[in-house]
Parts: C-alpha cells; structure tokens; sequence
C-alpha cells in the first residue's frame, strides 16, 4: 500500500490530478460551512451580472442566483452522484463478471449472452430508455448511468477472471481442498481487484460526463436543485449573450474529469505489474549505444569479430550486466556455439550484434562489433539496417512469435528480399518457392500462400531458416532456434542447418543451453556464465577435457540419454543476478575449488591456440589436453 | 467468407431479438397504468383506449410483446401521439440526419485517432508523444456538449467562419457546400472524445505489438522502420484497434444527442429527448429499436472487416 | 500387495468447435483409453512430444479434469471424482510452472497453510511446526515462509510447490514437467531433491516429461505416449537403448547426444494425425518406415513383448540387446 502511494506520487502528473482532486472535494466538503449565498434565490433584478461583480464573484445566472454558490453546491452534487455510479457499477459488474469468468461453461454463456445484447444499444439509448421509463429525475439518471456501465465491468472483470481461474494456483487451491467461494475469494478476487480499481479509476470521470450529461438533457436533476450539468443545460439558451454562465460550470466539468482522468492513468500505471518492469515501452529501431572511450582497436581475425562488447539493462536506478565484455570471432563458413544458462548473456550478446537488443532499457556501453572491418557499433541506423538480413541474418526461437500473424509466408520472404533490392511480384514468387524448397518444405508452391498459424512448429520454424537465406548472408545468429521444439523435429532442422551451411558456405552463430546440439552441430564453443565468457575452445577439447570448474560442472549435471538411473552431480546454489556481480569470480559461490584469491580482483580469459579459460585453478593444463 | 458472414448475420437475430425483450421490459417497468403513463399529457379516454387495443395492455405481458414484436416486424411501431404521425415516419427521417452527423465524426475519429496513436506509440516519450497524449487527455476530459457550446462562441458568433446552427441555411440553396459548412462543427465536437479514446487505444496497441518477437524479426531482415511501424505494427495492432471502432461507433451515435441539442441537428438524438420530455414513450420506444438494430448491422459489418484482416478468424 | 495407483481405460474427449445452439460439433481424443499400474514406490516415467495428452491425463489423475471413460484407483481403493479433497489428501500434483503455480497475492506460509488446515484440520500449532518439518526437508529456510511467490527464483519456487504436494501428506505425487522451466544448473537439484524425497517418505512417482534423458535418468519404467495412447512401456533401461517400437526409436535417435554425428533419423515427415480426423489404424503409420496395409487398418493393442516390455506394433523392431 506504502509502496503504492509512492509509485503514484513519482509520477508527476498523477499527483498534480490528485492535488486539484483534492482541493475540490475539500471545498465541496467545506461548502456548507463557507459563508455562501442561497443558492436556489433567485433575484431577477440582478440577473446576468458579470463576474467578479460586487457580491458574486463569478456573476450571477439567468434568475439571479450566485453563480460561485451553485457551481460549488452543483460540483457537490456531481462528484457524489459519478462516484455513486461508479461504485454501483464497479461493484454489480464485478461480482456479474467475476461469477461468469469462474464458473464458466454454460452459466458464463447464459450471463454474457445477456451483457451482449446490453452492449448491442449505443449507451445512450439504454439510458434514456431507462429514464424514459422512470421519468427524469437526478436518482433515476444515477441508476441509469451505472445499469449502462455495468457490462462494460462485467465484460471487462470476466476476461480476467478467466485469465486467472485457469492459472495453475487455482488448480493448487483445489488440491488443497479448498471450495469454490473460497477459491473466488481468496485466490480470485484479490489477483482482480486491482483490474477493478484500474477499471473504476479510469472510468469515474467517464461517469461524471455521463451524469452531467443527462442533466444537460434536461432528464437529471431538476430545479431549482442544479448539479454542473443542468447549470450548463439552463445556461444554454444565454450562451451567446452571457457566456460566463455556460464557462463557469463547463470549466469545473473539465477540471474535475481532467483531474480524475490523470489520477487514474497514475492508479492504472502504478498497478498493471506490466508497467512497472517499465515493459510497455516500445524497443527502438536500433539498440542505444553509449560508449565511453574509444572502441578496442581491431584483432583482425575472423570475418565477424566482437571485442570486449559491453551491454547493460538500465532500468529504473538498477544497472544489469547482461554482457559484461565479451570477445568473439567467426571465421567464415565456421559454425561457433555459445552455451550457457538463462541469463548468461549469450543471447544478448547476439543480438547486439546487429543492435536488435530491445531499447529500452538495453544500451551497448562498450566495445566493438567488426563485421568485415566496419564497426557495427555506433554504425548510422541507415548503413545497420542494410546490413541486417543481407550480410548477417537471425533465427529466433519460437517461429510462432517470430513470423507476422497477418502475412502469408510467401509475402513475408518477398519482404525479407525487397528491403534490399527491388524485386518484380512474379520473381518474388519464383524467389520465394525456391527458399521453400531449399529448406526442404514440401509442395512449396502451395506452401508459399500458407500463413504462419497454417504450419507446424516445425515447417514454421523451417521458414523462418528461409527467410534468413533469403538474401545470402554470410552469417546466420541463431538463438536457440530449435529450443521450442519437439525433439524429433529439432533433429531435421539441426540437419538441415548443418548441410545448408556446408552447401552455402555459411557461418553460423549457434546459442544454445544444450551441449548435446553444441557438440553435433559446431566447430568451437564458448561458454557463458553471468555475462561473460569463461571457456572457449574447439568443441572436441571443451567436451572432452573442460577446463573450468563451470563447464565441467554443468556437463556433469545434465542427464544424457543412454546413461540409466541415476544421482545427478548438482551444483549447489544460484547464478548470480547481474546487476550484483561479486567482485573476482562470478562462479566462485558455487565452486567447490574456490580460494580466497577467486573473490579478489578481475580474472582474465587466458589460454593459446584457440583454447582459453577464465580460471585461476582450471582443472587440467593445456599441455594435457592438447595430447 | 460468406459462410461467416451468413453465420454472423443468423448470430444477430438473437441479439435483435433480446433488444426488443429489454427495450420492452424498461417500458413494462413504467409505474401505474401503462396506458395513461405511456400516453402521458396525451391520455385522452379515446387515445387510452386507442392504444389499449393497439398494444393489447389488457393481455397478459407475454402476449403483449408478441403483439409488439409482430407489429414491428411488419413495419407497424405506431404512432406518435405528440407528433400525430407513424413514429417509423419520423425515425428514418431524423435519423438520416444522425447519419450524416455521426458517419462523418466516426471517420474523421477513426482516421485521426489512428494515426495519432500511431504517431504516439512511435515517438514514445518525445514531443510528439507527449503533445498528442496532453491534447488526447483534454479531448477525453471535456463535455463535448461544453466543446460544442465552445466552438459555436468561437468559430461561430465571434469568427463567423460556420453558421451557429441547424442542418441547412434557413434561406438558399440546400446544395453540399450549405451541408459541410454547417456540418464541420458539430462532426468535430462530436469527433473530440471518440479521437481521444481511439487514440489513447492504438497508442498501448502499438506499443505491446512494438514488443513482439515479429518485430524484431521484421528488423533482423532490414525491414525499414516505417515499414516496421505503418505495414508490420500497425496491421497486427488493427486486431485489436478495430473492435474498439466497433464500440466507439456506439459512443459517437451516443455522443450525437447532446451535439444534436447544442446545434439544432434535426437528428434522432434530439427527438428522442424532446420525446422523452413530452413522455411521447411510443416514438422512444421505436426510436431506440431502430437505432439499436442499426447499431447491431454496423457491428456485423466491424466483424466482417475483422475477419477479412485477421486469417486466424475462422468458421 | 496392492498398486499405489492404477487406472483402466482411462479416457478423456474434448468437444470441439460449438453450432449457433450451443451444441459440440466435433470431438477430438486427447486421450485414447489407457490402462497403467504404478507401483508402490516406483517411479512410472511418462514420455512424449508436445500434444501426445500427457499433461491431459495427469490432470485426470489428480481430479482436475473428469475422465470421459475409466476408473482409477488409489491403493486399491476406487476414487471418487466428487469430492476434491480427497484426491488431495491420496494424490498430489507439482505444476510445471512454479511461480504460476503459487498466488502473488498470498504470502507462502498463507499457501502452504491451505491444504493443511483444510485437507487435515491441524490447528494453528500444529500446523507451524509441520511446516517447519517440510520446510526442513526440501532444504527452504523458514524465513521465506513470510515472503511472496515473486521474490524467489524458479528453482525456489519448485522447492515451495514441491513443499506444498507434501503437506497434503499424499503418497503419491503427479510431476508434471517438474523441471522443464528451471535452468540445467538447478534441474539437478531439484530432480536429486524429489529422489531424497522420494526415499525419504517412502514417495511414488509419476513422473511426466518431454526430455528422454531426464526421464531415464529418474524413472524406474517408462512408459512413451504418441497421439493419445500408450505405444511402448518398459523397464527405463530398456525402453531407449533397445527400443521396441518404431516412434520409440526415431525418439531416441533424434535425441542429441555428445560423440553421435548429426543425422536426421530416418522418417516420413513430422506431422502428427489431424485430431480432428484421426486414421483408422495406427497413428504412427504415416511416418513409419515399417509401416503396412494392417498397420493403416488396424489399431494395434499394448501387448507384453520380449524382455519385460510391452508395445504396441504389429511389427516391432526386436533386435538384440
């Protein structure tokens, strides 16, 4: 709750609402006690005096009555009634919704079909109806706003109802023999009741509109009693001749909800956990860069060459390592493997090649990124985006997310072409079931209309492999391409990377947690742990003779097939978060070799030939494992 | 295609049906002698009995709706006693109008709301992001029956740029220029709110479909950015854009009453206001069926553009 | 001595795709009819590619999800579907994703208090000190007991759900995917956990996962699921290394395994059957190898084969050990 109030008072515009909010409902509160006029009198000597009038302050109206003691007894009306409103609404909608989205099956059909045919009427006519049936009045326009308002929670609360009551705590609460009230109370209402307080918070000054709306009509309250709307509705017909009547109530009107409406975009903000992470912010088209100092000057080896790339998450007043100087090469048509664990970095390091790491909150602070020569890093976004998908090309994870859902297949590989050359529509297509084919998708002429949710996972996943073809790059990231799939399809498109890069020439970036696929499909592997490499070498001598004490170890605790029942050898303890790297070793917590030296200072990445580690007792010497 | 279409338009005769149930209901909720009350200023002996027949108020209330349903159906929704003529009469009259009216701000709202949220999404956290999400917020948080008595005291009495009222001049041609110059306020007033809610939609629909993994595939493959924004984002962000058109339609037409007051637009907003006053409830009571029935068609219609975007919608 | 689970004909159906009047068009079988015996302390492995119903039938089991057909039974005593509790009480669930499977809003010692006060009606005593007990057992210190699901990691959080299926003090515990969510550094820990477990509490198992080499590295049999239906059961040391069945083999051919060159297995495609439209005969005709007119005709039953595995295939591979 503490943590709340503070979240909305960080954002500065909600609090401003919050302030003018309050200052209203403390005057309305103080209104009676204020040394005000009458305002129902009427005195129609002194009609349509103007503001600041000896007497009225803000003039009087068309009989005369004080202006500044009806707007604040109408704005006392006007609050009372929109919350009102909300409330009813809020609480009758929820409870309809909440019922609906638990249960449902046949009782959410019956109860939604009816909050349909609500929602079939534009809202006003329902309301109108409603009054025209209890005649006008301000009670009845109240019931009229929140039975109009109703559906619109109900629909609302039941979509996340139904979002929760399929979430596996709610399995777990019947398994711990809990009743289904008790489940919707203490498992459901509590995940919903922010949703409803975002809901009412973004829909209270909705409802004043409404209530003042009715009243404009002439179907709210009624005179002599005046809330802002039937003020604004009476001042109508003076508006060309007097048009501070009509100002002064539409002005309060407009400060109220303006107030209400920055106040609740606050509530929402500082509830929906979405925003909070500061996840709703859109990626750039490229990743930020902000490099102190100069760039490493180049090594010269390999046709892509990272050195001491440095990316950081900022988000909030935390700064995540998540690559935390990395140095890579790849020769051409070599396929290099980068294994690690969640959070290791591999993939962000990838992606920084090309600036694709999501920005916000990704920045690259540091190093460089050669391809054939040219810093990528820093690059003009015009010369990266060129170079994106014709010299270096990506494979992401899971092909369902990574194709348009709107596009046909064939569309989206003509694209893929015709961000670099122009190409004409029957040689797009010729192009497109040739990329297809290569894959190895059969029928690819049928094939080339599909879209994406047509295929399987792994006929997806094989034009996602296309697409990256599509304009002959010499490298291809791919970052755990094979991850989301099942075991027998990751076979074929393993394969069938390994004979196209053979076939083409290629050179493969392959990341990967799995040292099984590292140790078919690539030709040197670097190992990653908390940002950074700590092991590279060729596969053979990393998978036969590993040299630090992490690489041995994970081998060692990931089951193989073949090897029967077993004690797995675990490793104790957690990777380190990387915004609190320890000083020295990052692996030195869970490492059963550990000397006080591991903990103090940084520790280099050494070795010669190809092979190095980042150890300073690695487990056997080179010589040996040279042999 | 035409399957969905058929199976949609078959899923709204149960909608349209349930409207004239609850339309039917409010009004049985009406106090007192039906008749009298229905009938109001207008309860003359011969009238009350007029409409006793006309509607069957001594039959049971089951058998009164059929009678009312029936009596729709074939065109019939009776007489407005304070107008003295067929209340269907009256309704297709005013609510050309209202189409006029309403179809122009809804496109206008449609356009500017969309591409302002785009615009927004794109430039998160820069000026034009942050003018267009202030003015989106006092667009939100303004009566726009206050914006309509704004406008008509700006442009109108002190610019004289748009007449102040009414659908035609009272003398001259009734030609299309007479019909946009007095239609160009009330459409933007009525437009404001509906833009702002449009807007501030398409803005958080652009910004979760800027997160997705398609985007970023759309950028691995040097795809330009405004390519990325308008072709990729936006049309998977119309997903979810569209059916808020659908709903949005429903606030403008809503919206109409009070701009319908506020300029004189002879519209069927008006009339149902001016009825209600007058308790003229047949002329209510038709009036809503209908303008709730059209709201029905023009969301089947929201649901078809939905189907024709989004190939997953099948069946 | 009895079985501490066995189920017969266990079967479940889902109604697919609705008419304007509510009514299911069509139905797809999640599920073919399966029968299963899990010994008392055994550890039954329950194998598959995405979309085979293993995570239906767990669901089943627990009494999420009511079996269309079938009956099952806890150490020799039928279930009844009625009343959740008592399923809670017998047979216990560990959720694939542990922090979806803890409420945010309740504070751990708030979720592990739940089945015990109402599965067992301790007092508030009573349950404090169990806890601790079980706390101690899973190697979770106390002190989280007063925090929320988001402050642990994945690994924490599958100690905590595991913690929880305990306090029920159910002897049977249904993994599902227990380990599929968490990094390979603490998969060990916790597939190792559930073995100390297992020993200590005298556990049975049914263990369901996607990734072979887990489920033979936990599992005392195996059992390989294909489109609904059980096609090979064995002793774990058996089911792969020798397989019976010709899905079994392109399973463990396709696994990747450190030292065996890269080669796609040998197989008609990857598509499984349209559930919609299931063949006639084995559902694995279309990609077998093997495969001939019997095979598209016919279903072929589980029956008890050489060396203590059953399959089902009219033409199993055999071969030597």
């Amino acid at each position: 709750m503490i943590a709340f109030v503070r979240l909305l008072a960080r954002n500065r515009l909600a609090l401003a609402g919050g302030i003018v909010l309050s200052l209203v409902i403390l005057l309305v509160l103080l209104t009676p006690i204020l040394p005000l006029a009458d305002p129902d009198v009427t005195d129609t000597a002194n009609r349509f005096k103007p503001p600041f009038s000896q007497g009225a302050l803000l003039g009087t109206d068309h009989l005369g009555r004080d202006l500044l003691s009806r707007l604040l007894w109408g704005t006392q009306l006007s609050l009372a009634v929109g919350f009102a409103a909300a409330i009813i609404a809020a609480t009758v909608g929820a409870a309809i919704g909440i019922v609906a989205g638990f249960y449902g099956g046949r009782t959410d059909n019956i109860i939604m079909r009816g909050v349909d045919m609500l929602m079939a009427f534009p809202y006003i006519l329902l309301a109108l109806a409603i009054v025209a049936a209890l005649g006008p009045g301000l009670f009845n326009a109240l019931i009229a706003v929140a039975a109009v308002n109703v559906p619109f929670f109900a629909r609302n609360i039941r979509g996340v109802t139904v979002g929760i009551a399929h979430k596996e705590f709610v399995d777990a609460a019947r398994l711990a023999g809990m009743s289904n009230t008790r489940i919707i109370l203490t498992e459901v209402l509590p995940n919903v009741i922010p949703v409803i307080i975002i809901a009412m918070s973004t829909t209270i000054g909705w409802m004043i509109l409404e209530t003042a709306g009715l009243s404009f009509l002439g179907l709210g309250s009624q005179p002599p009693q005046a809330d802002l709307g039937s003020m604004l509705g009476e001042a109508r017909s003076a508006l060309i001749s007097n048009p501070h009547t009509s100002i002064v109530p539409g002005v309060m009107i407009l400060i109220i909800v303006m107030s209400i409406n920055l106040l609740g975009d606050g509530v929402r903000d500082a509830l929906d956990p979405r925003l909070k992470s500061g996840a709703l912010s859109r990626p750039m088209a490229a990743t930020l860069v902000r490099r102190a100092g100069t760039p490493p000057p180049p090594a010269g080896r390999g046709l892509l060459e990272v050195r001491e790339l440095q990316t950081q998450f900022h988000v909030k007043d935390r700064v995540y390592r998540a690559v935390g100087g990395v140095s890579l090469h790849v020769e051409k048509g070599e396929c290099l493997g980068i294994i690690g664990e969640s959070g290791s970095g591999k993939s962000v390091t990838a992606l920084s090649v090309m600036g694709l790491v999501a920005s916000p909150p990704g920045v690259i602070t540091g190093g460089a990124v050669r391809y054939d020569g040219t810093d990528l890093i820093g690059a003009p976004y015009r010369q990266l985006r060129d170079m994106r998908g014709r010299n270096v090309a990506y494979i992401f994870q899971d092909p369902l997310a990574t194709l348009h859902p709107l596009y046909r297949v064939g569309d989206q590989l003509v694209e893929a072409i015709r961000s670099h050359r122009p190409i004409g529509k029957e040689e797009g297509r010729a192009k497109a079931i040739e990329l297809l084919a290569a894959v190895r998708i059969p029928n690819p002429e049928k094939r080339i209309s599909d879209y994406p949710h047509e295929m399987s996972g792994g006929m997806r996943q094989r034009v996602g492999i296309a697409m990256a073809l599509a304009n002959d790059p010499d490298i291809i990231i791919a970052d755990e391409p094979t991850t989301a799939l099942d075991v027998t399809v990751q076979a074929q498109i393993l394969a069938l990377l390994d004979d196209l890069r053979r076939s083409r020439g290629l050179a493969i970036v392959f990341i990967t947690h799995d040292f099984g696929v590292v140790a078919q499909l690539c030709d040197r592997v670097a190992v990653m742990y908390a940002g950074r490499i700590v092991e590279e070498g060729h596969t053979r001598e990393i998978l036969e003779t590993p040299r630090h004490p992490y690489t041995t170890r994970l081998m060692a605790c990931v089951p193989e097939l073949g090897e029967g029942k077993r004690r797995l050898e675990a490793i104790a303890g957690l990777p380190p978060v990387v915004d609190k790297l320890p000083a020295g070793c990052a692996f030195a917590e869970r490492c059963l070799k550990v000397q006080e030296v591991c903990r103090q200072g940084d520790i280099p990445l050494e070795g010669t030939g190809g092979r190095a580690v980042r150890c300073l007792f690695p487990e056997a010497p080179i010589s040996e494992a040279a042999e | 295609m035409t399957g969905y279409i058929l199976k949609r338009v078959l899923s709204a005769i149960p909608v349209l049906l349930g409207i004239t149930v609850i339309v039917f209901l409010i009004m049985a909720m009406i106090p007192g002698d039906p008749a009298t009350a229905i009938l109001g200023s207008y309860a003359t002996p011969e009238n009350v009995e007029k409409l006793n027949r006309d509607l069957g108020l001594d039959k049971p209330l089951v058998q009164q709706y059929f009678i009312w349903l029936g009596n729709m159906l074939t065109g019939d929704f009776g007489t407005s006693f304070a107008l003295n003529r067929p209340v269907i009469d009256e309704v297709l009259e005013r609510f050309n109008a209202t189409l006029i009216l309403a179809g122009t701000a809804f496109v206008l709202c449609s356009l500017l709301g969309v591409a302002a949220g785009v615009i927004s999404a794109a430039n998160q956290y820069g000026w034009a992001d942050k003018g267009i999400t202030f003015v989106v917020l006092l667009g939100i948080s303004i009566p726009s029956f206050f914006l309509g008595m704004m406008m008509i005291l700006l442009f109108a009495v002190n610019l004289r740029w748009f007449p102040v009222s009414g659908m035609w001049p009272i003398y001259g041609d009734r030609d299309l220029g007479a019909l946009i110059s007095h239609l160009t306020l009330p459409a933007i007033a009525l437009a404001v709110v509906a833009t702002g809610v449009i807007a501030r939609l398409a803005r958080s629909a652009m910004l979760e479909v800027l997160r997705q993994d398609f985007i970023r595939t759309a950028r691995a493959k040097g795809v330009a950015e405004r390519g990325v924004i308008w072709r990729h984002a936006l049309k998977a962000a119309m997903v979810s854009i569209i059916p808020v058109l659908g709903i949005q339609a429903g606030f403008v037409l809503s919206g109409a009453v009070y701009i319908e007051i506020v300029f004189q637009w002879p519209g069927v907003g008006r009339m149902l206001v001016d009825a209600i006053l007058k308790r003229d409830i047949l002329l209510v009571q038709g009036g809503v069926v209908f303008v709730a029935a059209c709201y029905v068609l023009f969301n089947i219609a929201v649901d078809v553009a939905q189907s024709l975007l989004d190939p997953r919608i099948k069946t | 001595m009895t079985a501490a689970l066995s189920f017969e004909n266990l079967s479940k159906t889902f109604p697919v795709g609705r008419t304007l009047l509510g009514a299911s068009r069509a139905s797809v079988k999640a599920v073919h009819p399966i029968t299963l015996t899990v010994e008392k302390n055994e550890t039954l492995g329950i194998v598959g590619e995405s979309g085979c119903g293993k995570s239906t039938l767990a669901r089943m089991l627990v009494g999420l999800l009511e079996p269309t057909t079938g009956a099952i039974q806890i150490e020799g005593a039928a279930l009844d579907t009625a009343d959740p509790a008592e399923f809670g009480k017998r047979i216990q669930y560990v959720f694939q994703d542990p922090i979806s499977s803890l409420n945010p809003r309740k504070t751990i010692r708030q979720i592990m208090d739940a089945p015990l006060k109402l599965l067992h009606g301790m007092g508030k005593e009573e349950r404090d000190k169990r806890i601790s007990e079980i706390f101690e057992s899973v190697n979770l210190r106390e002190e989280f007991l007063e925090r929320y699901p988001h402050e642990f990691s994945g690994g924490q959080a599958q100690r905590i759900g595991i913690a929880r299926a305990l306090a029920a003090n159910a002897r049977i515990l249904i993994l599902d995917e227990p380990v599929s969510a968490l990094d390979v550094s603490v998969q060990a820990q916790v597939l190792n956990l559930l073995a100390d477990l297992k020993a200590a509490f005298d556990l049975t198992y049914l263990f369901i996962s996607h990734d072979l080499a887990v489920v033979e590295a936990v599992s005392d049999r195996i059992a390989v699921l294909y489109f609904g239906s059980v096609v090979e059961l064995g002793p774990a040391e058996k089911v792969f290394a020798n397989p019976q069945h010709p899905y079994t083999k392109l399973l463990a051919e396709s696994a990747p395994v450190v030292g065996r060159p890269l080669t796609a297995p040998e197989a008609k495609g990857t598509e499984l059957p349209n559930p919609l439209d299931p063949p006639p005969g084995c559902a694995f005709a279309a990609r077998c190898l093997h495969a001939t007119d019997r095979c598209r005709a016919e279903v072929p039953k589980l029956t008890e084969g050489a060396q203590g595995t059953s399959v089902a295939c009219f033409h199993p591979l055999g071969g030597a050990e």
